[in-house]
């Protein structure tokens, strides 16, 4: 419950709060396809995990995305606690 | 000239050590005690009683009777001893022995004399395994428990527990009270005991004054007031003090004491202080040092005899830059140099120097740990501390990133650091990837099967991670197409992640352009400055609108998105945009740079993204 998403810049906190955004994504079907993925151990016996790949969501064109995952084990299950989720979209510059 | 004190010069201990040696007074001789031992008249021995403990004691140290015995009294030991044995307590007043959780019986003091406690009467508190909490927290504790307050003398520890002096029994008996009043981190009771004992060493074999004049007479003559340093190697065989029979064994805390009280009243701002080859196995005496001269930034402690860093470790609170602890058992027992650095290093943060040898330096950013205290509800930015916390980071680190030598970097890892680089696989293209510079160190997972060499490819200690960075070609990050993402703070981590594009300087892929994506876990290191623990790389080629963008040179800008100059008639296009769109200036214009300021183009796109719902409700906010 103390999880945390960031999605494209906008953060969410809590089950309920995560729960809502990623319902409310507008589209239908999306596909994912992962291009490369890492994972660390972190000191606080955490995993983070790194994903990148493509996505493609009802008709839009591909588009790459970046994804982190901050995973705990909580009682001998492995929950995500943080959640980043990025768009390769824009570059700022 | 000092006969009359008959000084055994090899035979005292004056320490408080863990053997539980017979403290003894200065009067006394350990072979005529023994000869005296059967008479049990304690009176012959002239008014100091060492008692060796015949029943077991926490420690093995003695305890010291009072002085003042009634003349009239023939106490005979052996009968006490039984006494004691059937747990008779002896309450009085003043001075009630605290409890025991054992209930092992105590030493009851010999007849009423230390019942009022004659004034300048001493005891001993001792904290069971005190050794754990750290010493300042702790005597903080207990002097804001305690209802009058004191004064400890003789600090030092026995094995595992510490134990301290305070005169009078006011206050000893409000130290009594205190017990089990504070708690430990893990929430166990911390309990305090309480027993009268003799003079504490410091006390008992102070220096005479003219003793104290030779000293004081020596010292100065082994400083060096340009330098404000004091060189006190082998100072017991120094010349004027043997000369004048005055013997400084530094190991003893009287003359410990006498030396630290000598450098606070007369060289109470020294910057160095040199105490090589005396011998010293231990630093509680040394430890007083830290009130009375807390200038002090250069101590040398080579060639002596200390056993552990823990011993090191009872200095730290001298805010020390140089160290030297060469010729010392305790460097012996590190596996390797880097341990025994980072081992020193915890109680001395801003070491800069061991042993003659510079240190690495962290990155020390400056901005106070308080402030890194924020939970994730925050925005995703944090406080304007944190963003500037991690901006500042982030060009000191890539500074030294695209310097050409990355050694510098050794400072910004921690130890145990992780760092891997992956690249993306694409199915549909086996072609060997422009990236193939970084092809051998890719641990993209997905590809990547074998378990041996994703193992091997996770690089893990400071220096394995610096070597591999080193190997990758040099690079030039450009800051203003950075975008930072602080997913997760907390007091003791900070993530992020950083989304950019950097050139490539030399080599077959030269100016050519990569997107990367980074992903940096954070923990501060006392006194700001930061480590890194984890360290992601993704790298790609960038889409064509990443590599259209003009490149500024990597110097830091104050935030991470920045305008590029547009022309009047460009503005006005933005203007337009933005009004038919509904995004915001610089969301739109970003969407026209991107279509070439095409505007009908743009417009297009921006339907279809938006239809898409994969534009941000950000483009939407107006930004005042």
């Amino acid at each position: 419950d103390a999880s945390c998403l960031t999605w494209e810049g906008q953060q969410f906190q809590g089950k309920a709060a995560i729960v809502e955004k990623l319902s409310s994504l507008p589209f239908q079907k999306i596909q994912h396809s992962i291009t490369a993925q890492d994972h660390q151990p972190t000191p606080d016996s955490c995993i983070i995990s790194m994903v990148v790949g493509q996505l493609k969501a009802d008709e839009d064109p591909i588009m790459g995305f970046h994804q982190m995952f901050l995973l705990k084990n909580i009682n001998d299950a492995w929950v995500c606690t943080n959640d980043m989720f990025r768009l390769a979209l824009h570059n700022f510059g | 000239m000092y006969s009359t004190l008959q000084k055994d010069r090899t035979n005292r201990t004056e320490e408080y050590n863990d053997s539980g040696s017979l403290p003894r007074g200065r009067n006394r001789n350990w072979s005529s005690f023994r000869g005296n031992f059967g008479k049990r008249n304690p009176r012959d021995h002239g008014g100091y009683e060492p008692w060796p403990s015949h029943h077991q004691e926490h420690d093995g140290n003695m305890v010291m009777r009072d002085v003042q015995k009634d003349p009239q009294v023939r106490w005979t030991p052996y009968t006490i001893r039984h006494k004691n044995r059937r747990v008779k307590w002896h309450n009085e007043d003043h001075i009630q022995r605290a409890a025991w959780r054992n209930r092992k019986p105590l030493e009851r003091e010999v007849g009423d004399n230390t019942k009022d406690g004659t004034p300048g009467s001493w005891f001993k508190i001792t904290i069971p395994y005190g050794r754990k909490y750290d010493k300042t927290w702790l005597m903080n504790s207990i002097q804001s428990h305690c209802s009058v307050p004191f004064t400890p003398v003789d600090f030092h520890y026995v094995k595992d527990w510490a134990r301290f002096f305070v005169q009078d029994a006011g206050p000893a008996s409000a130290l009594r009270d205190v017990s089990y009043k504070i708690s430990g981190k893990e929430n166990q009771k911390i309990s305090i005991i309480v027993d009268p004992s003799a003079e504490p060493y410091s006390v008992q074999n102070k220096l005479e004054p003219e003793e104290m004049e030779q000293l004081k007479l020596a010292m100065s003559k082994r400083y060096d007031v340009s330098q404000q340093a004091l060189d006190l190697q082998t100072l017991r065989f120094d010349p004027d003090l043997v000369d004048h029979d005055v013997d400084i064994i530094l190991n003893r805390r009287s003359c410990m004491a006498a030396t630290l009280q000598i450098i606070e009243t007369n060289f109470p701002k020294l910057l160095s202080l040199n105490l090589c080859n005396n011998k010293l196995y231990q630093l509680d005496g040394l430890s007083d040092i830290i009130q009375k001269a807390p200038t002090i930034k250069i101590l040398n402690l080579s060639k002596n005899e200390l056993n552990s860093a823990w011993e090191v470790g009872k200095m730290k609170g001298l805010k020390l830059e140089e160290l030297w602890l060469e010729g010392n058992p305790l460097c012996d027992t590190f596996r390797d140099q880097s341990t025994y650095i980072s081992a020193i290093k915890e109680y001395f943060p801003k070491l800069l120097r061991l042993d003659g040898r510079e240190l690495p330096t962290p990155i020390v950013v400056d901005v106070d740990i308080p402030y890194l205290i924020k939970p994730c509800k925050e925005s995703y930015k944090g406080s304007e501390m944190l963003k500037n916390l991690v901006l500042q980071f982030l060009q000191q680190y890539y500074f030294i990133y695209d310097s050409g030598d990355r050694r510098g970097l050794l400072g910004a890892y921690h130890d145990e650091a992780c760092f891997s680089l992956s690249i993306p696989f694409n199915p549909e293209d086996p072609a060997p990837s422009s990236l193939c510079e970084y092809v051998k160190d890719n641990r993209n997972i997905k590809k990547l099967k074998d378990p041996y060499l994703r193992v091997q490819l996770l690089k893990h200690t400071k220096h394995d991670i610096v070597l591999s960075l080193c190997v990758l070609p040099r690079t030039q990050h450009d800051f203003s197409s950075f975008l930072v993402d602080m997913w997760y703070q907390t007091e003791r981590v900070l993530c992020f992640s950083v989304n950019g594009v950097f050139k490539e300087v030399v080599g077959k892929s030269q100016s050519s352009v990569r997107a990367f994506t980074r992903t940096f876990i954070i923990v501060p290191v006392s006194n700001s400055s930061l480590c890194i623990v984890n360290d992601q790389l993704f790298l790609r080629d960038t889409t064509p609108n990443e590599t259209q963008s003009p490149f500024f040179m990597p110097v830091p800008t104050p935030t991470s998105r920045s305008m590029p100059t547009v022309s009047q008639e460009q503005q006005e296009m933005v203007q337009s945009f933005s009004t038919q769109s509904g995004m915001n200036l610089e969301w739109s214009q970003k969407c026209l740079q991107d279509n070439e300021w095409n505007y009908t183009r743009a417009g297009q796109a921006f339907t279809t993204l938006k239809t898409g719902g994969k534009i941000p409700e950000e483009a939407f906010k107006q930004i005042p």
